[in-house]
């Protein structure tokens, strides 16, 4: 691994005790960048500069922040919503940056919200993370007191309003209307789309959604220059990232890498291998929605295009590692089992779909499976996803009911004998 | 219908068809223009698209390839190529099915919708051919009633959300929500507070599948056993289209009709529900005569037409009035003014009783709006009585154009109306006080409603004027609209509330009116009139105030009520009953007993609301169709036909054989319909109404509005009396589903004039006015204007009070006493 | 209706906040979630009549606002235990063995998953996700979160609860006890936590702190 700099973690790694504190921030150069811009940038100039460090969104969508900034309706007033509703299974990178190093998210929101012109921006943390959400709400607090948020931020006229927002319990809220929806006070339903968010937003106003990974960049990218956040990492995804790694590796945590390492390197140099040297089966390289790796994938690189091109994605940069004692029905029926829960109901494949593929795994998993049933499994599925192809088709407005086929898909792709095996009926005919 | 510009066309591709379609259009509803019916079960097209079913799933060709995507919610545009066929779309059609049905009960030989269902009848089309779900459905308690008339069975509903939406979006009143969520999602009330809402009824007609039923029409009929019928609600005067189905010669149901120009579809659930009133087994069913001894006699038609015969030819012709016909076809009321003018010979006829506006008003007001123009308005002015209680159907257009087509509101009322949450502007006034409201809107450079004045600077403006409340003196919602006129590119909305008021005013059943919107007073119109009909009295006639009055002083002496009840509906109930008691003859035409007709001579049972055919004439001056699918009871008749009978044995000639014959009269006599015609309003573009005068038709009445001679403002407490949708009214109280809906009476008062006068909330106190008094419960209500007493119209009790300007509040006490001492400050004749 | 006559029966310092978070949003509607906490804590559950009032407050129906609280898990509108046990048995905890953390917690508390215990001391719930995989298994009391929470941990956790009783459930506290692996490291020690099965968020009044 070359070497690169620390953007998100370096303050956290060097100050474990108190990197969440705004003298530690002051002291470590932070809030120094926003100074600087507020006094001498013009906004446009920092939607040049995200533009040009072409940074993909960190929320699960990869899509590029700067050229979603440029989508803004030219109406008044704008809102920035920073998306903290990390749910996304095997997921906890936007907790560790809540938690320890607030203020960078904050530095973040002020600059953008400059940038696209917002005077009212919300940050909207999952209900079940009241810690970080303490820790931000204190930060806010303390930049309100400094002056680096409320009216006329360090002179320069520009004035902010901050304010944290909890969620109730629903990963749906991680879509970004769903997410609006909510903060609006409505059950977090996703919106139809179109119009985006960048045309009808919070209270139908041009909104920008993003999440607090991508926003806890963009201090470094403004200090720093497009240019040089755009030279790391790899062709097509640059910058650093941070992923969670979960399951049966040695080290489970989050780590910042730049973009391009391959699997191999992640799950073996960073996570130090798998747990007892056991035997890797498979992992989920990007949250509970990403099609499953196997062991033919670890030289494949870590960046959106590799991933694509092998069939999944890096989504929410959860990697979630199962070694070779895993039931592969049982963890796929596990995450279905989330998808189902999670469903906001209003779709009717999602609602009915997640639900029966969630019980017919359970009738597997309970070797009460009939053999119609691999049959079964994937025309539900196909009515979800039709054609079951990567990236998904949908019957459905937002992509949580595909989410909940990549499980099955990937189990009956490199996993069907052992599938095959819970089915009485099959297993007799295998054994025969 | 109001002028629009064409929509813009494009070409699309329609599975493989070029067709031309409007721009912007949803998928959906340009493929249904063309032919092409799309399976649905979410979409609505009188509400936003939610994409929630999927069921309408088509492919899309995009730069990035063919897409799905849902019918509903997608607009077209230029080039598209559409393809609702496709194997793909097939595929998932099926799949969208399979799994709204593994929850779906299968028990459609039992539910109500069975046989309409569109789930049952897109299952049959599009549907897979078995289910592969083994599992246990998702089970509810079954259903469970959401309100006095609205049951939910949760295990049948697919979650469309039609009904939730219908109340948040169109009827404003969410009530019924989802609860839960994902699988367990279902749509319930909030504890102990049921769907109590006005329009709930529409839920049930839009819910696809057998999830919401009305209690009415549980298990009273098969579809396929369902004659039906289209025709229009006689509940208020806005003219919403019906369709009216029966079942074994009884109805059973009523339907919204979507009429673009009316009511797209909605009704109100007295609308729907009301028809129970004609199988009450208080309809009246054979003619009565009072006996020497005072009690009313069953009798045969000959019998009782000789009685009334007798009666009216004993006496002069202008010795005998007419009050009522406004709850009547355009026919009968054509019929009974050409009796009255013609056989009787009098000028005494008035369609309305106590709450009239000037008829000249109401009927040549100009220019007058269209319903549709609330669509287009910039600024909306209601000043009118509450619409949500006196016109529901109008109500929801007026919410449509806020809330949907971004129209401003200015409500002008004596207190809380059900537009308020939606309106821009509030003026709260007390009664009495309208004129100064006027004045101060008009004056220059006042300093008060600025904020109105300048919603007001921006049309197109349209204006809904009527009655605030009975105490109102009447002139003001002339003075109103000859403010509004003023405005700019004003139009006027005249607002009076019985059902077929504006038709019965056009066929002349008004002191001051002739046939088709011609005054009495206008010599040429006469003229004209008389070379049909023969010489004709040149004078106004007496209206139901005038007519009270000379029925007490013996200037009168018979009397005709047609559906009538003027001692509920008078301003002095007492003066009333003791004008009735005073007349030597009162022939009833009616279908109940009411107060007024308990005692008359003669009663004729009549023909009502889908027993008779014709047309009626509403708010617009918008001229429907009505039909009749059901004989009425027993020996009932058509008023056309007892009045064409009763003037053969009066030596007339009414020529009003059959309805038809009627309908070629009017059009050869009243100028305003000179086109109207019966087949025009069946066939064709027409069938949503014709707004008259249309082509030939012609209005000689230009009725240009003032604001002068307004009676100046009452005393202390004054009365709002206003009207409440499900009051005491006989056909509310002979509807078992709608009858005990009617509210407790009480009195309302601002809290500072209640604790200005020691009273408390919940107290029960007496009200007394200078016609009676009445012991009612106090409620508080802050949102009525200080120095006013808000009593409800015609509920239990409270139309003894009858409408006085002003009312005294006490803590209950000597009661019998203060009624003696106000009767005789008495000021006055009767009404 | 004012908004003191509407929550006369909350405590001073809850009525300030919902003020406050009244006047907050660009529009009222937005305070309904907030407000659902507020009088959550107040009820000790989301009672009909805490509906009702957040109702009033937001100018939606009591239909409308059971509607948005029945979508998210965190609105609980049946009595809940002072203790409310949640453990993740998502797929990261899962793998690494959090079945046998939820019934070891179901056995020490004598509370089946999904219940509460009927002196009211704890509510068990199995949950979905809670962004703790790098300290998997993990497990909340009262939202406030324990990492690394082995099956034998867990049931003493439940026990101290039980026993101690604490007023306010701190994460750091709990985890120096009775936790094992983390996400990642926590920094300094703090002593906030939750005085009830509601989120512990200053401006929503659930961490025992005195307003500022």
């Amino acid at each position: 691994m070359t070497s690169f700099p620390m953007i998100l973690t370096e303050r956290m790694t060097a100050h474990p005790a108190d990197s969440h504190l705004l003298d530690r921030y002051e002291a470590t150069g932070g809030y120094e960048t926003l100074r600087q811009a507020l006094l001498s940038m013009k906004p446009e100039e920092i939607v040049e500069q995200v533009k040009a460090a072409n940074i993909q969104g960190r929320g699960g969508a990869a899509f590029p922040a700067g050229i979603k900034w440029g989508f803004l309706a030219p109406i008044e007033p704008r809102y920035l919503v920073i998306n903290g509703d990390e749910s996304e299974p095997g997921t906890f990178k936007d907790r560790q940056l809540l938690e320890r190093d607030p203020h960078q998210l904050i530095e973040g929101v002020v600059l953008t919200s400059f940038a696209i012109g917002a005077n009212h921006a919300f940050i909207y943390i999952r209900g079940e993370y009241p810690k970080p959400a303490r820790r931000v709400q204190q930060a806010v607090e303390a930049a309100y007191a400094k002056g680096y948020l409320g009216q006329n931020i360090l002179g320069s006229g520009f004035d902010l309003d901050v304010m944290v927002h909890l969620g109730g319990g629903a990963y749906i809220c991680g879509e970004e209307t769903a997410l609006l929806n909510s903060l609006e006070g409505l059950r977090g339903e996703p919106r139809l789309k179109p119009p985006f968010p960048a045309v009808e937003g919070l209270y139908a106003k041009p909104t920008i959604v993003n999440n607090v990974e991508t926003i806890s960049n963009i201090p470094w990218i403004v200090a720093n220059g497009g240019d040089a956040y755009a030279a790391i990492g790899d062709v097509d995804s640059v910058g650093t990232r941070l992923f969670s790694l979960s399951g049966h590796v040695k080290k489970p945590g989050n780590v910042e890498v730049p973009m391009g390492l391959t699997w191999r390197e992640l799950i073996y140099d960073i996570g130090g291998g798998i747990r007892d040297d056991n035997e890797l089966k498979a992992w989920v390289p990007g949250g509970a929605s990403a099609p499953w790796f196997v062991a033919e994938h670890l030289d494949t690189k870590v960046t959106k295009d590799d991933c694509a091109k092998a069939g999944s994605m890096l989504g929410s940069g959860a990697v979630i590692v199962m070694d070779e004692t895993t039931n592969v029905v049982a963890a796929a029926h596990r995450i279905v089992k989330f998808f189902s829960h999670e469903s906001c109901g209003q779709c009717t494949p999602c609602r009915e779909g997640t639900t029966w593929l969630e019980r017919i795994l359970w009738r597997l998993l309970n070797r009460a499976g009939r053999p119609s049933d691999i049959d079964l499994l994937l025309d539900v599925c196909d009515g979800i996803s039709p054609g079951l192809a990567w990236p998904p088709r949908m019957t459905t407005i937002c992509p949580l009911g595909p989410s909940a086929v990549s499980p099955i898909t990937s189990i009956m792709t490199h996993f069907r004998e052992e599938v095959e095996s819970m089915i009485p009926g099959l297993q007799e005919v295998a054994s025969a | 219908m109001p002028e629009q510009p064409p929509p813009e066309m494009v070409t699309i591709s329609l599975d493989g068809q070029e067709i031309e379609v409007p721009q912007g259009e949803y998928i959906i509803k340009a493929a249904e223009d063309q032919g092409t019916y799309i399976p649905r079960f979410c979409y609505h097209s009188r509400m936003k698209p939610v994409g929630l079913c999927r069921m309408c799933l088509v492919e899309v060709e995009t730069p990035r390839g063919r897409i799905l995507t849902t019918a509903c919610n997608t607009p077209v545009a230029p080039e598209m190529i559409v393809d609702t066929e496709s194997a793909v779309v097939q595929k998932a059609q099926e799949g969208i099915l399979e799994f709204l049905l593994i929850n779906h009960p299968l028990d459609c030989p039992v539910c109500d919708k069975g046989g309409e269902c569109p789930l049952q009848d897109q299952t049959v089309a599009y549907g897979p051919g078995e289910s592969r779900f083994v599992e246990e459905k998702r089970h509810f308690e079954k259903p469970i009633p959401l309100s006095d008339i609205v049951l939910m069975d949760r295990e049948r509903c697919i979650l469309c959300a039609r009904c939730t939406r219908f109340s948040e979006e169109v009827s404003g009143d969410p009530l019924i929500e989802f609860v839960g969520r994902g699988n367990q999602t279902h749509v319930i009330t909030f504890p102990d507070e049921p769907f109590a809402s006005y329009f709930s009824g529409n839920t049930v007609q839009i819910c696809p599948v057998g999830a919401l039923t009305a209690k009415p029409y549980r298990f009273k009929a098969r579809p396929w056993d369902l004659e039906a019928i289209e025709s229009v609600s006689m509940v208020d005067a806005s003219g919403a289209s019906i369709s009216i189905e029966t079942s074994q010669n009884e109805v059973v149901r009523i339907n919204g009709v979507d009429n673009d120009a009316t009511n797209h579809g909605w009704l109100s659930d007295k609308d729907r529900f009301v028809f129970q009133a004609i199988h009450s087994e208080n309809r009246l069913a054979t003619p009565l005569i009072r006996d020497d001894a005072g009690d009313l006699q069953p009798a045969s038609w000959g019998d009782a037409l000789d009685r009334v015969a007798d009666a009216l030819g004993s006496v002069r012709g202008d010795e005998v009035a007419s009050i009522g016909g406004a709850n009547n076809t355009n026919e009968e009321a054509f019929a009974l003014g050409k009796f009255l003018r013609t056989v009787v010979v009098t000028p005494h006829i008035d369609a309305q009783v106590g709450d009239a506006l000037n008829p000249e008003f109401l009927a040549g007001v100009t220019p007058r709006a269209e319903i549709g123009d609330l669509d287009g308005a910039a600024t909306i002015l209601v000043w009118a009585g509450d619409l949500k209680e006196e016109f529901p159907t109008l109500f929801l257009r007026v919410r449509h154009a806020v809330t949907q087509m971004g129209a401003k509101l200015i409500v002008v009322h004596p207190r809380r109306t059900g537009l308020d949450n939606i309106a821009a502007e509030k003026i709260t006034y007390r009664p009495g006080e309208g004129p100064e409201v006027v004045r101060k809107l008009t004056a220059q450079g006042d300093q008060d409603y600025g904020a109105v004045r300048d919603l007001l600077t921006a049309g197109p403006v349209i204006a809904l004027v009527g009655l605030t409340g009975r105490a109102e003196d009447p002139r003001l919602a002339e003075a109103v609209a000859a403010y509004a006129l003023g405005l700019p590119g004003s139009k006027v909305l005249p607002l009076a509330r019985r059902a077929n008021v504006f038709g019965a005013l056009d066929m002349g059943l008004a002191p001051t009116l002739l046939p088709g919107r011609v005054p009495v007073k206008s010599e040429s119109g006469r003229a004209e009139l008389e070379s049909h009909w023969g010489p004709l009295p040149g004078e106004a006639g007496l209206d139901t105030a005038g007519i009270i009055a000379g029925l007490a002083a013996g200037d009168l002496k018979a009397l005709l009520l047609v559906g009538a009840d003027p001692v509920r509906d008078g301003r002095n109930p007492d003066a009333v009953r003791a004008a009735l008691d005073a007349a030597e003859f009162v022939v009833s035409l009616d279908m109940f007993l009411n107060d007024s007709n308990q005692q008359a001579s003669v009663i004729l049972p009549v023909d009502g609301f889908a027993e008779t055919e014709g047309t009626v004439t509403n708010i617009e001056g918008r001229v429907q169709k009505v039909n009749r699918i059901l004989p009425g009871p027993g020996q009932s008749r058509a008023l056309w036909s007892i009045l064409d009978e009763l003037s053969s044995r009066m030596g007339g000639q009414l020529g009003a054989g059959d309805g038809p014959a009627i309908a070629k009269e009017i059009a050869l006599v009243a100028p305003a319909y000179r086109s109207m015609t019966w087949d025009r309003l069946e066939w064709g573009p027409e069938r949503d109404g014709v707004v008259m005068p249309d082509r030939d038709g012609v209005q000689e009445l230009r009725f240009v509005p003032d604001d002068s001679g307004l009676r100046p403002t009452a005393g202390r407490l004054a009365l709002h009396s206003g009207r409440v949708l499900y009051d005491g009214g006989t056909r509310n109280t002979q509807s078992p589903a709608l009858a005990g809906l009617t509210p407790d009476p009480a009195v309302y008062l601002h809290p500072r004039d209640a604790s200005a006068l020691a009273l408390a909330d919940g107290q029960e106190v007496d009200v007394a006015g200078e016609f009676g008094t009445v012991r009612l419960r106090l409620e508080l209500d802050p949102s009525l204007a200080e120095g006013s007493a808000y009593v409800p119209a015609n509920l239990d009790s409270t139309w003894v009070l009858g409408v006085p300007d002003v009312v005294t509040v006490e803590a209950q006490s000597s009661k019998g006493k203060k009624n003696e001492k106000k009767k005789g400050k008495k000021k006055g004749a009767g009404e | 209706m004012s908004v003191a006559t509407v929550i006369s029966d909350w405590s001073a310092p809850n009525q300030e906040r919902a003020r406050t978070l009244l006047e907050a949003y660009p529009e009222r509607r937005s305070a309904a979630m907030p407000l659902l906490y507020l009088a959550s804590l107040e009820h000790g559950h989301l009672t009909p009549a805490a509906m009702a009032q957040v109702a009033e407050l937001t100018g939606l129906t009591s239909a409308q606002v059971q509607s948005v609280a029945s979508f998210y898990t965190m609105y609980k509108r049946d009595h809940v235990g002072r203790y409310l046990i949640s453990v993740c048995t998502s797929i990261s905890c899962f793998l690494m063995g959090a079945d046998d953390v939820l019934e070891a917690i179901e056995e020490e508390t004598g509370t089946p998953d999904g219940t509460t215990s009927s002196d009211g001391t704890f509510s068990v719930e199995h949950v979905e996700c809670i962004g703790a995989c790098g300290g998997a298994p993990a497990v909340q009391v009262n939202y406030e979160l324990v990492e690394g929470v082995a099956p034998e941990r867990g049931a003493t956790l439940c026990r101290w609860l039980r026993e101690s009783s604490p007023e306010v459930v701190v994460t750091d506290e709990m985890q120096k006890y009775f936790g094992g692996v983390r996400s990642f490291d926590w920094g300094i020690t703090e002593t906030v936590g939750a005085i009830a099965p509601v989120p512990a968020f200053g401006p929503y009044g659930s961490t025992g702190e005195e307003s500022a």
